[in-house]
């Protein structure tokens, strides 16, 4: 281990960065020393030291870490005006910057801070501090680890066991100072020579002791030995000197952390209630107010004796009288406490709610690995939906986080009461009957398998909350009823279910129903085959004609079909368009220019996997239009233009697409500026360029590495160009155009068709065999006199209207031998003419076929590397048809 | 099991930070990506399709207050889970993100465990 930090990459990301906000933090501070009002300056070494603070806590850098937050805390009262920066002051924490730059060489050489770095970082770290705390009461600067701010409490805190926590709470409550330490050892330690178990036994007064694996240990197979893969959590009261002595080897590898009283807490149980609970509560807190703690405990010892042990508000009760017996009792705490027994809910803000944590209790729905996590999750969402009652925005991101919850916990049997309850929570406009599930959740009630008799359990822990008979009947009773078609349950309670308005099906459901009528439209296309056959081969027509009849009755059910289920997964571009007027405003603000949005044809309505593909070609059209096409206000009103400029989001409906344009009135594109960028690019050569129309040149702008924008702004540039638009529109089997006047203004306009699951198609035949072409690829068809074709070299041309045509022989492209033509045969070239990125192609087949609706398959398996097709469709009489994919090919 | 490829993005101005989010998460199975300011971080979230957001409170330029409220408010990122991440342990603190849009307040270092496995919950990724 020569260069310990060279295998830990991200202490080697570490390092740069912390020497960058070193130099930044000294370079500030000098600044602040010549003018001290300097706020921006302030601000900058804060910002530096704040994050060198948050950095440096992923490494065992200890001492470090606890300099910086030192000098952040200082710097802080500075930034608040609290003290006066002053010559000494700037002296002291560039010191303090100077001994954290030496230990970041440190660091980078040993992967470790000096033995004294601990001693070294307290006592700068106490002086930092006496300039803070000399502001502030005297008392706080007596004593001089107390002073330091609270941290939160390591989250596996609670993965000890409780009666440990317990001990730990009891000697809290009587004043000692309770550590939590965390020792892990480095991974290699065996080879030098410690043995991390004896040494994690050498902390005295250990209440807890607990080891667990850093990493999941995996197969057995690949298990290193020699690997230390552990951790140790140990809980003790011993001051802190000694333990540091007890385990001065290992101290590198040890993080302390500070635990209070309420830190501990950890109360399991059954939820319960009855109006004991409520005189409790009353009784209580009047003897709170009146500072009797006596009384409390007389008052908990009791009710404790009365209840139930299992019962989660019985345990609480415990707790509260540990807390009252105290000999420095904590005031807040016994608050919280008589607060939990009465309520039934342990709470405070932030991090503290993670103690209330049940692990104890066996029912629980929230026990396993990840519980203590669920519940301060849970618990965040009480806090996420806010105070003031029912919010929609809230609500949103609430039920999605407490769904996924459920997913991941594997709760599936609580989801369709958490369904209910969601439905409820919108049809009452209250957010009680989800904080009812959460209640119902957290106590580890489930409340589809609760007996019918049991009163209402998921009520009880909510008497915090707005009475229940004061809401719609709907919502009053919770959880909702059971999972599946539970008949029974639903008839005993026939008024609890909301009517629906709307029906939440998963995607795949859709998915499936759109390739089932996919399958269904194609699949009747085989029937006119049928009746050509009945007539043909059996000589019937009257069969044929019926066939026909019964075809149209089909064809006509099935196309309105399919319009039904497209109907299904239709949604309107406001999905889309909702959220460029926030953007627009926010980007015009940055580039300092004027811009009235407006808004067009937000219902106009396409599939859901086109609206959804759409969103970001859009934005950057509008951003490009912002960066590139919008004038500064400025240069608007030398052009004659108003200083706001206009930019126009429209959408409609046009036969069987939906068109999208967006319009501004900036300086347009100037195509001469376009075939210059695209010259020096090496976009195109300067031949190429001199032949090019004005909409040509102006069609560059989708190339992919083009950009004219002169300097590379903040928005745009950042290597993602209009080619990205392009792309993504093809794909959806969409257009873009753009039309521009220099001065005027810029239009980008993208078609797309309305739903993606139906692909047109022309038939063609070439090199003995049919494939499928794109139907919007194709520009038109033509036969071509072979004495028109002109051969330049070995390529081939034609001239069609005016304009030369490249052609190409799709045997060729296909790599397969062409068909040989008989010599009677009229000399006459079938030619496709494509369009491919906006150039002409003409391709030479051997003839053409019927155009058709297609569903097109992705090719599967062996077949999914192949180059050139974009999939496969089945044709009405069965066979395979191969879609080409031209650009591919050409 | 994999976390079958949910994406996460990161808002956070430390680069060691953000590397570290990065190792932790990608390790267990999600696709990361990272912005280093409220800028961009709004940007990306606009412009991305993630599962869950990772916002750092003490940001330069746009904060990481200011950052959740203006994603919560946008309409399409209504409902996408956010945890706000910072060095400072207050209940104010904590408060102050939950009324700004965040759905979890966490408190810097984040243990790397606990951190895969909120990130497993708040997406809804099997474990």
């Amino acid at each position: 281990m020569s260069n310990p930090s060279r295998n830990n990459p991200l202490l080697q990301r570490f390092i740069p960065e912390a020497r960058e906000l070193l130099q930044a933090s000294a370079g500030g501070l000098l600044r602040l020393e010549k003018n001290p009002q300097d706020g921006p300056a302030i601000n900058e070494v804060f910002r530096a030291v704040h994050t060198l603070k948050g950095s440096s806590g992923l490494f065992d850098a200890t001492a470090l870490t606890r300099l910086v937050h030192a000098a952040e805390d200082l710097l802080g009262a500075v930034r608040a005006q609290e003290i006066v920066l002053d010559s000494s002051l700037v002296d002291m924490l560039l010191d303090s910057l100077d001994q954290v730059s030496l230990w970041v060489d440190r660091l980078e050489g040993d992967a470790e801070l000096p033995a004294d770095a601990d001693g070294v970082a307290s006592r700068m770290a106490s002086g930092l501090r006496a300039r803070v705390a000399s502001k502030d009461s005297p008392e706080t600067a007596t004593t001089a680890d107390a002073t330091l701010p609270a941290e939160a409490p390591p989250i596996w805190l609670h993965r000890l066991p409780v009666e440990s926590l317990r001990v730990g709470f009891r000697r809290a409550c009587r004043g000692a100072t309770v550590l939590a330490l965390c020792y892990e050892p480095d991974p290699g330690c065996f080879y030098a020579g410690t043995d991390p178990l004896q040494a994690a036994l050498q902390v005295p007064e250990a209440m807890a002791f607990t080891i667990e694996a850093v990493a999941p240990w995996g197969p057995v197979a690949d298990l290193d030995p020699y690997h230390c893969n552990l951790r140790f959590h140990i809980l003790t009261d011993a001051p802190r000197t000694e333990v540091e002595q007890a385990i001065r080897y290992e101290l590198d590898q040890v993080s302390f952390s500070p635990v209070s009283a309420r830190d501990l807490v950890q109360i399991a149980g059954e939820p319960s209630d009855g109006p004991v609970w409520d005189d409790f509560y009353e009784a209580a807190s009047a003897q709170y107010a009146a500072g009797d703690l006596a009384a409390i405990r007389a008052s908990a010892a009791t009710l404790r004796s009365f209840t139930g042990p299992g019962l989660w508000r019985n345990d609480a009760l415990s707790w509260l009288e540990d807390a009252a017996s105290a000999t420095a009792p904590d005031h807040d705490l016994v608050r919280a406490l008589i607060d939990a027994a009465g309520t039934g809910r342990f709470g405070g803000a932030g991090n503290s709610t993670v103690s209330a944590t049940a692990s104890g209790a066996p029912t629980t729905l929230l026990d396993g690995p990840n519980g203590a996590v669920a519940r301060s999750i849970l618990a965040g969402q009480r806090q996420a939906l806010g105070k003031d009652g029912y919010d929609e925005i809230r609500l949103a991101s609430v039920a999605a986080v407490v769904g996924n919850l459920l997913v991941g916990l594997g709760l599936d049997a609580q989801r369709h009461a958490f369904q209910q309850a969601i439905v409820d929570t919108h049809e009452s406009r209250s957010t009680l009957p989800l904080l009812i599930f959460l209640d119902v959740l957290e106590s580890g009630g489930t409340p589809d398998t609760l007996p019918p008799s049991d009163p209402l359990p998921s009520i009880t822990s909510a008497t915090d909350l707005p009475k229940a008979a004061d809401l719609p009947k709907s919502t009053a009773p919770g959880p909702g009823p059971g999972p599946g078609p539970d008949g029974a349950a639903r008839n005993a309670a026939p008024e609890v279910r909301a009517p629906q308005k709307t029906l939440k099906v998963e995607q795949a459901k859709v998915d499936l129903l759109m390739n089932l009528i996919g399958e269904l439209v194609v699949s009747k296309n085989s029937l006119p085959f049928l009746a050509k056959r009945a007539e043909e081969t059996y000589g019937s027509r009257d069969m044929s004609r019926e066939i026909k009849e019964q075809y149209a009755v089909i064809d006509r059910l099935a196309q309105e079909m399919q319009g039904a289920i497209m109907q299904v997964q239709m949604l309107p571009v406001s999905d889309i368009f909702d959220r460029f007027p926030r953007l627009v405003r926010d980007l015009a603000r940055k580039l300092g220019k004027q811009i009235d949005l407006s808004v067009e044809g937000e219902d106009t309505a396409a599939d859901k996997t086109i609206i959804e593909a759409l969103g970001d070609p859009l934005l950057h059209i509008v951003r490009n239009s912002l960066d590139h096409g919008i004038e500064q206000p400025e240069i608007r009103e030398a052009a004659g233009k108003a200083r706001t400029a206009s930019l126009r989001l429209r959408a409609r409906q046009e036969a069987d697409g939906v068109v999208i344009e967006v319009q501004d009135d900036g300086r347009g594109i100037d195509p001469a500026r376009i075939r210059a960028a695209a010259i020096e690019k090496g976009v195109i050569d300067a031949d190429e360029a001199g032949r090019l129309s004005d909409q040509e040149a102006i069609n560059l702008i989708y190339r992919p590495g083009f950009s004219t924008a002169h300097e590379i702004s903040d928005l745009s540039g950042r290597g993602v160009g209009m080619d990205v638009v392009l792309t993504t529109v093809e794909k959806l089997g969409g257009r873009v155009s753009v039309t521009s006047r220099l001065g005027e203004g810029t239009t980008t306009r993208l078609t797309l068709p309305l739903s993606m699951a139906v692909t047109r198609v022309m038939v063609v035949e070439a090199a003995d065999g049919v494939y499928g072409v794109p139907m919007d690829m194709i520009a038109e068809t033509v036969r071509v006199p072979e004495s028109r074709i002109q051969r330049i070299k070995r390529a081939e041309a034609f001239v069609l209207r005016d304009i030369v045509i490249p052609l190409m022989r799709m045997s060729t492209l296909l790599g397969v031998p062409a068909r040989q033509r008989n010599s009677d045969e009229e000399a006459e070239e079938a030619v496709l003419v494509c369009q491919i990125d906006g150039r002409h192609v003409g391709l030479v087949i051997d003839d053409f076929r019927e155009g058709m609706d297609v569903i097109l398959k992705p090719l599967q398996g062996a077949l999914a590397g192949m180059r050139g097709y974009s999939g496969t469709a089945l044709l009405g009489d069965g066979r395979v048809l191969l879609i080409l994919d031209l650009k591919e090919l050409i | 099991m994999s976390a079958e490829q949910k994406q996460i993005l990161v808002v956070e101005d430390g680069a060691t930070m953000r590397m570290f989010y990065r190792d932790v998460l990608s390790r267990a199975g999600f696709v990361v990506e990272e912005a280093a300011n409220g800028f961009e971080g709004l940007e990306r979230a606009l412009l991305g399709r993630f599962d869950m957001l990772i916002v750092d409170i003490n940001m330069p330029k746009m904060d990481g207050y200011e950052l959740l409220s203006r994603l919560r408010n946008e309409p399409a990122l209504r409902a996408i889970p956010m945890v706000a991440i910072s060095t400072e342990a207050g209940d104010q603190d904590a408060a102050r993100a939950y009324d700004a849009g965040a759905n979890l307040y966490l408190v810097k270092p984040a243990d790397p465990v606990a951190l895969v496995q909120t990130a497993r919950l708040l997406t809804g990724a099997a474990a």
